[in-house]
């Protein structure tokens, strides 16, 4: 079954009928998508600024990102649930828009890119814990990171105007 | 004098206004917006949850809120410079509509709290003292900015 004939399938189910025809099921989860974005994307900013020395100086680099890494995956779910609900209401609309599927290509890769901090330079954050800058390919990784996120919400909120 | 008269009468027809002019323009400021509300209400909610005791605990109160004040100041001036653009492309029809008259009040609201509550809540001179009274503030504040941006999606109609 190719992806086309699965978004004909998707669309004729009862979820997606019901998240296309009531009245309250779209709203509702494109609020809690744009709500998450404001709330949880200001975490992802920060502690990516925080290790390019641009806020946060005096507080460790293991502070900012740990404390906050649970937060982040909450916010990161309510996206990710969100997003496919809105995307459910109407899956032959966006199989054939090309925002869509660049918002998912760079979802893919800020996903990568976080996982190769996370698991490389990141290992190593006691040596440069309390540094007011980190060192630079772990400054590298998060100005790849601020690109990336501003790319996702850019390339999302064009989804809804292509 | 022409263009006075022009702006009563038919707002878009000036044709001086990029935003009224090319539909391209609208979408391009308006998703600057969202770039700002997230810089500005993501920031302003960490700092509510040090307000709260939740997160960065270890750190004073004053240094979490110094730390942070250039990027709430970056946030508000993109959202001053991006709104008042977006309000410029059809301001009669703006001022009529009640999700902005909302908007613009809880928007009033939340900064008047920002620079008194939030700012007493985070002077220096109170980092010692336990958190009391300001877990309330932070709760008002989270709520506060939360509806703004509420009032800024009813405006767009989501």
């Amino acid at each position: 079954m190719s992806l086309y004939h699965f978004c004909q399938w998707l669309s004729q189910t009862p979820l997606s009928i019901w998240l296309r025809e009531a009245p309250y099921p779209f709203p509702v989860f494109l609020i809690a998508h744009i709500l998450a974005i404001a709330v949880f994307g200001g975490m992802v900013a920060m502690g990516n600024l925080r290790v390019l020395g641009k806020a946060l100086r005096e507080v460790p680099v293991s502070e900012v990102i740990g404390q906050f890494r649970a937060w982040k995956w909450v916010g990161f779910a309510i996206l990710l649930v969100s997003g496919l609900f809105v995307a459910m209401s109407d899956p032959m609309e966006y199989y054939d828009n090309i925002m869509f599927w660049i918002s998912m290509g760079v979802l893919v890769l800020a996903g990568v890119n976080a996982a190769i901090f996370r698991y490389g330079i990141y290992r190593s954050v006691a040596s440069w814990d309390t540094a007011a800058v980190a060192p630079p390919s772990a400054r590298r990784w998060a100005g790849i990171s601020i690109v990336l996120w501003i790319a996702l919400i850019l390339s999302g909120r064009a989804t809804a105007f292509f | 004098m022409e263009h006075a008269i022009l702006l009563l009468a038919r707002p878009e027809a000036i044709p001086v206004n990029p935003i009224a002019r090319w539909e391209w323009v609208f979408p391009v400021i308006e998703t600057l917006h969202v770039l700002g509300f997230t810089l500005l209400v993501g920031t302003v909610v960490i700092l509510d949850l040090r307000l709260l005791g939740w997160r960065l605990h270890k750190q004073p109160v004053s240094r979490v809120a110094r730390d942070l004040s250039p990027w709430i100041w970056t946030g508000i001036i993109v959202q001053l410079i991006t709104g008042p653009y977006l309000f410029s492309g059809d301001p009669f029809e703006y001022v009529q509509v009640t999700a902005f008259r909302v908007k613009m009040t809880l928007l009033l609201v939340a900064l008047i709290f920002h620079f008194t509550a939030i700012r007493a809540a985070t002077a220096p001179a109170r980092d010692m003292q336990p958190l009391g009274w300001r877990r309330l503030a932070a709760v008002v504040s989270v709520g506060l900015w939360v509806s703004v941006v509420l009032g800024g999606m009813w405006i767009g109609n989501l």
